[in-house]
């Protein structure tokens, strides 16, 4: 199995710092990855934030991949519903070249509503034009010149002139911890790259994705999944779950509970639920804690059912590096 | 006189030779102390750059001092955040060496009030906070009612303080456009090739290219023309810098395009246009390959032109 992980560009209040330091970090971050064997180095995006959350994860992985040469460069996730297919297919040709070829893109739809509005783009027809925009990144990265004929878009007899050096580029379908994200990426044959969930929930979407997969006549082979997991590591479960609780309020309690990321069973999206709201809960003990042979267990667990890759957490960079990382290697 | 490089790549099919030699020569001019590259957006050929801001993301990390200037960047492709946005991160990544000339809207095939409303918006964006922008062609955030004053409206400071993460599903009317660049005004030029833009550009404080392509006799003519339109409208020179991008064949023929000549036959002709024209900055379109004719001229006519 992969490891990747990657490094964030904002500005954090629990750890107050130059937002030009992070950039700095970031770059730092990305050739301290490859030096410690790690697999794939990552770079997400969000757009008008109050924390100037950096907006561009291949603008970032152009830089990372000045300072390494072999890392994979991962967008962890590019939100693929906020750009025209052809322009992000220009940008993902361009850092293909720049890198040799190491480019992997988790492509995801996006969920809060000022980036669709920002942008001039519509929220509701997300989950559609991301599996169109897959497709047309496909066929970009792939093929001198091809014609598409989708709901939302639409090209004839067109091409990129500048060809990727991945024949297609490596894609994966990001989702959320829903099922319907799972059957979706599988019926349409992407690799399927799935958010942080409990492993149970975990196995059951990785089941429907591939059951889904089978069905449409994919062969088996392709039907690859990779998850984001967050690891917090402690001497003692007690000590884990502290970090845990750090890594909460200092990022994850305003992002994931402000801006609509959690979905409630219809679909509805939940804005600062409470901290005691079952589905909060659900994503708190999705953040793995455990001592260094708790988190190779779960790993392992997440290994036996195939997962490729697994995206890990930065905080804790180097204690998974030396107390994990081997028992994999 | 600040002297740059400039890179049009508009022509050739292989993007990874093409481009690797660009940025060796990047990385040579900011040893040698060129002052800035200029990288050209284009899709004519294969190895054309698509998306110059990202090759200078790269450069950025391999270089110190040199400023990076994606250039003939078009507006009818990318949305106007995302331009700013783009900017600002390689301001950040440059630690303040970025800024950006637009292509002229007849290159782009748009009309010039839609060139001049996205160009105000990207400043706005970079200079303030929340804002909102109602314009013809522009419009931030996109449910910004008719009812709006028309250009860049701030909100009013009343009112309780509410957090963004507090705001839920609510759309608000006016957003940040984050992050903000290194330095406080990224330099901004564009390409002063129809009347309407000239004219725009003086009356606004926009700093004014000319590219390789108009040749020098009428490049010095719209020069003039600028900064006789900046001066009625009272605006200072110092507020702005002019850029003219020659090529140029150093120990051989110059022409209506192309500066030639000896070391000194070049130094001597680019003070004359400086004093023609007033530019501040030449730009040397090249193909990269030629390190003699790099270190020579950095050498033997920079120093001059610099004395």
């Amino acid at each position: 199995m992969e490891f990747w992980t990657g490094g964030g560009m904002a500005k954090n209040r629990l750890m107050p710092n130059a937002l030009a330091n992070t950039y700095d970090s970031y770059v730092r971050g990305a050739e301290q990855a490859e030096k410690l064997g790690f697999d794939g180095f990552s770079a997400s995006e969000h757009h008008f934030m109050y924390d100037a959350f950096q907006p561009f994860p291949l603008q970032a992985l152009a830089a990372a991949a000045a300072v390494t040469s072999k890392i994979r460069l991962v967008t962890g996730v590019m939100l693929l519903t906020l750009y025209d297919p052809l322009e992000a297919a220009e940008y993902v040709a361009t850092v293909d070249v720049l890198s040799g070829g190491r480019l992997t893109l988790g492509l995801g739809m996006g969920y809060r509503p000022m980036e669709f509005d920002g942008l001039s783009l519509a929220k509701k027809t997300r989950g559609a034009r991301l599996t169109e925009g897959i497709e047309i990144l496909r066929l970009a990265t792939s093929q001198e010149t091809f014609s598409y004929e989708g709901k939302h878009y639409r090209y004839k007899d067109t091409g990129l002139r500048l060809g990727s050096v991945q024949k297609p580029v490596d894609l994966w379908f990001g989702s959320g911890p829903s099922i319907h994200g799972a059957r979706r990426a599988g019926s349409r044959g992407f690799s399927y790259w799935l958010a942080n969930t409990p492993f149970e929930n975990a196995k059951t979407n990785v089941e429907a994705y591939r059951a889904a997969g089978r069905e449409a006549g994919w062969p088996e082979e392709s039907l690859r999944f990779a998850v984001f997991k967050d690891l917090c590591i402690g001497r003692t479960l007690a000590e884990a779950e502290e970090r845990r609780e750090y890594a909460l309020k200092s990022f994850y309690d305003e992002h994931i509970l402000g801006y609509g990321y959690l979905v409630d069973e219809n679909g509805n999206h939940l804005y600062n639920p409470s901290r005691d709201h079952p589905i909060y809960q659900r994503f708190v003990n999705s953040l793995f804690c455990g001592t260094a042979e708790m988190v190779i267990e779960e790993i392992k667990r997440y290994e036996d059912l195939g997962a490729e890759a697994m995206s890990v957490s930065t905080i804790q960079r180097e204690v998974f590096v030396n107390e994990v990382m081997p028992a994999f290697r | 006189m600040r002297i740059g490089l400039g890179f049009e790549l508009d022509s050739g099919d292989d993007a990874h030779e093409a481009w690797h030699a660009v940025l060796g020569e990047i990385q040579r001019a900011d040893a040698l102390g060129y002052d800035s590259v200029w990288l050209e957006e284009g899709r004519e050929a294969g190895a054309s750059c698509p998306a110059p801001t990202l090759v200078l993301t790269h450069a950025a990390c391999k270089t110190k001092s040199i400023q990076l200037r994606p250039a003939a960047r078009r507006v009818d492709r990318t949305h106007p955040v995302r331009l700013a946005e783009e900017i600002a991160v390689l301001d950040m990544f440059s630690r303040g060496r970025a800024g950006v000339a637009f292509a002229s809207a007849h290159r782009q095939g748009v009309p010039p009030q839609q060139l001049h409303e996205t160009i105000d918006f990207v400043r706005a964006a970079w200079a303030g906070d929340a804002l909102r922008f109602r314009g013809e062609f522009v419009r931030f955030p996109s449910h910004t009612p008719d009812e709006a004053p028309v250009g860049v409206s701030h909100p009013a400071a009343e009112g309780e303080l509410v957090p963004q993460w507090d705001w839920g599903g609510v759309m608000p009317d006016f957003l940040a456009v984050t992050p903000k660049p290194y330095a406080s005004r990224p330099p901004t030029y564009v390409e002063i090739a129809d009347d309407a833009t000239l004219e725009w550009a003086a009356r606004h404080g926009i700093s004014p290219l000319v590219t390789a392509k108009v040749p020098t006799a009428e490049a010095v003519e719209r020069f003039s023309r600028y900064w006789r339109i900046a001066a009625e409208a009272g605006r200072s020179s110092a507020e702005v810098e002019a850029v003219l991008a020659r090529r140029i064949a150093l120990d051989g023929e110059g022409n209506e395009y192309a500066l030639g000549g000896s070391a000194t036959d070049l130094a001597t002709s680019i003070s004359a246009l400086r004093a023609a024209s007033a530019i501040s900055h030449l730009v040397w379109v090249r193909d990269a390959g030629d390190e003699g004719q790099l270190l020579q001229f950095a050498s033997e006519v920079q120093p001059v032109l610099q004395a």
